[in-house]
């Protein structure tokens, strides 16, 4: 059988498209050729497949027509539409039609070929030209070969600059064709090669993930290795860093050295023509450094009343005092308290201006020039820890306490102002701050008052657990409703629950949910009377509530609340035995429905365990 | 021996004459960008083939560093060039323009990185790239594919080459200030001066109330130009508030939100001048 060629040659794709064509082409071959590629090449300038084994006709196939019954009424206009005569109509199970033979696969393919080049779907796509067609960037040639017939084009490209036309003999030749002509079309394997030339030098890294997209920026890769001039290692590291990988998808090698990907030229001339270009973004942002490092931190954060912290939100001096008064409800000591005045001092800088990722890295390394202590200056750097649901939290306390500080303040101030995220659209990055004060609280063990939090807050804040902690959803719920008073002690109290075994929740659960039921409709405000309590179950149970101190949970002693709670259960069971709930006399029912009402609270002091189904 | 500044210059505007490019100059309004000269933005919309190529003086009031940072300029200098529509051989066109001025892309590394365009005081965008020579950007390459928030008719390529960074790399330089403009005479020597007064000027002395003031009548202005339909002169009025957005925000008088509001205003004078000026090609079709 076969093997068939396609080629989309392009203009320079950018990684993103690669990587949409390399998902969408297997389905798309599948479904409209039939039979899934065997490889799947892309690249900046072509997006290719391979398919082995495609069938050399299409089968026949049986196209149905109306019964034969009908066959006076119909038989004439379903042969008319499909071109046939009444008498070759054949019938098959009851059903006039007709054999439709297979074709010849050089028939169909152009068209179908045509169908996949249309069929992919990308992101961001463009026009060109009048074609209609639609893509990331033009098409420039297109190649189809079913062995050494040509079915689409007459000719393949090498590299953009060392190579041009090449004649592709025959599709199992491609490869082969185009490895001769300076391309390498597997995005696996210029893969390969690059990480065996990052390898090959050692000691590289890629804390941005340029190599996703660098992969796609080369057809003939080459690894260098290059250096930059020691005087910038003056310059805070991660500014050297981001220079490198955001702006040039460079590979830091550690001091002054990096590593990056050619697509060809003299290694020579390249690697001085790349180390010029850092040095002139090191350069400028050598020069800008010393113009902030000159002002120095505390006359940057002198100058926060001039920038917006966002509409309606006041000035940056604004949010730096609200982050002082955080700090200090939030019990933060004298390194905290500084470490909140200098925060956003970085803001003011114009390093910060060139490289915003950069905020709080920036400011920690001005206010170690300046001489602060390391507390002050490491909580700075870990303000914005965490950055998302598993990344690495702050290590001091100070830092934690910052940290928890500005997603305090972000929240309660975008509530305020209305503005909530909805959906998929979260401009102010609420969510990603709420999964970080949730995770301060429980994983950094940063005690974070529950009632500090405005009750909007608090629930957006406590509804991120659901998703962040490996509990059922259903313990969340049942936690949120407690007793407990600081936020951590949600997390703590949803996997106590989670994990309780049955014996243990049952008969707490029993009393809870049972009276909860009955109690529902009474009124809260309220109290129970003793003066109308007379069976003796019933003043067992009065008593029994009495004693109970579910006070623990606050202290985050469950298992001892749940050991006391469970000390109700058979006095309640014993009350339900004993007791008519609903008595006749309407006095005496409502005082035994607001008894009920009490034993049903003080157990939810340790959740709404009605949420936990059993 | 490698080109000077200006002859470099000669020999991108000799080879683009040659392509059937028509020579315009330096528009006389402050532009940000050569985008913003009508010679692009206004012969972009339409049906009419149009080639253009042209000097442009960049003016971006808040990128002044006083004439003492080496790569950084209130003024710097684009080579523009549209080509209405987009030929296919483009980009082929492009590089040989590379190789006239004497770059060797054999013995260099000339890439294609991902750059997508947008600006949005003129509802514009396209996508393209930033080529990059042994990892230096030299030209920004944009197809555009709206311009005045319209769907354009023929897909323009623009070619903005980068002259200072170009010039750089064609002379081996470190510095935009040591280039050699003419024989014996450095871009310093031309322009440093001008640098350090004007960012005394953009950064410290442009008066704001004055500027916010004019932002104002010069939209005002637009309108009613808009609206005596003069699309033309009313396009130079986008063009001033469009200046003048960017000397109040370099004099750090714009907030986050109003920033926004700003551009919001720009980008609706900019869209009306567009429908206007693609109104009256096709009445002018129509006559003829």
């Amino acid at each position: 059988m076969p093997t068939l060629l396609l080629e989309i040659g392009c203009e320079e794709l950018p990684a993103s498209a690669c990587r949409e064509a390399e998902t969408q082409l297997p389905e798309l071959c599948r479904t409209l050729l039939g039979v899934a590629p065997a490889h799947v090449l892309v690249g900046p300038r072509r997006l290719a497949v391979l398919v082995e084994g495609l069938p050399e006709r299409s089968p026949d196939e049986w196209v149905k027509g109306p019964p034969e019954a009908l066959r006076d009424r119909a038989a004439d206009g379903f042969a008319r539409r499909h071109g046939v005569s009444v008498e070759s109509l054949e019938v098959r199970a009851g059903f006039l039609g007709i054999e439709v033979p297979g074709r010849d696969v050089r028939e169909l393919l152009p068209t179908q070929l045509d169908a996949v080049v249309r069929g992919l779907a990308f992101g961001k796509p463009m026009r060109w030209d009048d074609s209609g067609l639609r893509f990331p960037r033009p098409i420039r040639w297109l190649l189809a070969k079913l062995d050494a017939e040509t079915l689409l084009g007459e000719t393949s490209y090498g590299h953009r600059f060392t190579h041009q036309q090449v004649e592709v003999a025959s599709a199992s030749a491609y490869l082969e064709v185009l490895r001769a002509a300076g391309v390498e079309p597997d995005a696996a394997e210029r893969r390969r090669l690059i990480v065996a030339g990052l390898d090959a030098i050692g000691g590289w890294s890629d804390p941005a993930g340029v190599l996703e997209e660098v992969i796609h920026l080369a057809e003939s890769p080459l690894v260098l290795e290059a250096s930059f001039d020691e005087r910038y290692l003056q310059l805070p590291e991660p500014v050297a860093v981001a220079a490198m990988q955001a702006h040039q998808r460079y590979f830091p090698l550690g001091g002054n050295r990096f590593a990056f990907v050619a697509n060809g030229g003299n290694a020579e001339v390249v690697r001085s023509g790349n180390e010029a270009v850092l040095e002139n973004r090191l350069e400028d942002a050598a020069f800008t450094f010393e113009r902030d490092v000159a002002q120095g931190i505390d006359r940057l954060a002198e100058r926060l009343g001039s920038i917006t912290f966002f509409a309606g939100a006041g000035s940056f001096a604004d949010k730096t005092e609200r982050l002082r008064q955080l700090v200090e409800r939030l019990g933060g000591g004298e390194a905290s308290l500084e470490a909140a005045r200098l925060a956003k001092a970085d803001q003011a800088s114009e390093l910060v201006r060139e490289f915003p990722d950069l905020e709080g890295q920036i400011g920690a390394e001005y206010a170690r020039l300046a001489g602060y202590p390391e507390a002050v200056c490491s909580a700075v750097e870990e303000q914005f820890l965490p950055d998302s649901a598993s990344g690495p939290l702050p290590q001091t306390d100070p830092g934690k306490v910052l940290a928890a500080a500005d997603r305090i303040d972000t929240l309660t101030v975008a509530f305020e102002l209305g503005h909530r995220p909805t959906g998929s659209r979260d401009p102010f990055g609420l969510r990603r701050a709420a999964i970080g004060l949730c995770r301060l609280a429980d994983e950094g063990d940063l005690r974070i008052e529950r009632s500090d939090l405005a009750p909007e807050v608090r629930d957006f804040v406590e509804e991120r657990y659901g998703s962040l902690l490996d509990v059922p959803v259903e313990a969340v719920r049942a936690a949120r409703r407690s007793a407990v008073s600081d936020l951590g002690a949600v997390a703590a109290l949803a996997r106590f629950l989670a994990e309780l075994p049955d014996e243990r929740l049952g008969p707490v659960h029993e009393v809870y949910t049972r009276a909860g039921r009955i109690s529902a409709k009474t009124d809260s405000a309220s109290e129970v009377d003793p003066a109308l309590l007379h069976e003796p179950a019933e003043l067992a149970l009065a008593e029994a509530l009495q004693r109970l101190d579910l006070d623990q949970v606050a202290e985050r002693r469950f298992d001892e609340a749940l050991a006391s709670a469970a000390e109700l259960a058979p006095v309640v069971e014993k009350f339900f035995a004993d007791v008519l709930v609903m008595a006749e006399d309407s006095s005496i029912r409502a005082n035994r429905l607001r008894l009920l009402r009490d034993v049903h609270e003080a157990v939810g002091k340790l959740g709404d365990l009605a949420q936990i189904p059993r | 021996m490698a080109l000077n500044y200006q002859d470099m210059i000669s020999a991108l505007q000799s080879f683009w004459a040659e392509r059937g490019c028509v020579l315009m100059q330096p528009y006389h309004t402050e532009v940000g960008a050569g985008t913003l000269n009508p010679a692009t933005t206004l012969r972009c919309l339409g049906p009419k083939p149009w080639r253009t190529a042209y000097v442009e003086p960049s003016i971006r009031p808040g990128d002044g560093r006083y004439g003492e940072n080496a790569f950084r300029f209130q003024q710097f200098w684009q080579y523009q060039v549209v080509l209405k529509p987009a030929p296919e051989d483009v980009l082929d066109v492009y590089f040989s323009s590379l190789e006239h001025i004497g770059i060797d892309l054999l013995r260099h590394d000339p890439r294609l990185v991902e750059d997508n365009w947008e600006a949005p005081t003129l509802g514009a965008w396209g996508l393209g790239w930033e080529v990059w020579l042994d990892g230096m950007e030299v030209t920004q390459f944009t197809y555009f594919q709206q311009m005045g928030g319209l769907d354009l008719d023929l897909i323009p390529a623009e070619i903005t080459y980068g002259l200072d960074r170009l010039g750089l790399f064609v002379q081996g330089k470190r510095s935009v200030l040591e280039l050699e403009w003419a024989p014996g005479v450095t871009w310093g020597d031309v322009f440093r001066e001008n640098e350090r007064q004007w960012s005394a000027y953009n950064f410290e002395e442009a008066p704001v109330d004055v500027l916010a003031r004019r932002f104002s009548e010069h939209e005002a202005e637009c309108r009613h130009l808009v609206e005596r339909r003069l699309p033309l002169p009313a396009y130079d009025q986008v063009l001033k508030c469009s200046h003048g957005f960017n000397q109040l925000d370099a004099r750090g008088a714009v907030s986050v939100t109003e920033r926004a509001a700003y551009i919001a205003r720009v980008r609706n004078l900019a869209r009306a001048v567009c429908q206007l000026q693609l109104e009256l090609e096709g009445d002018a079709d129509a006559a003829a």
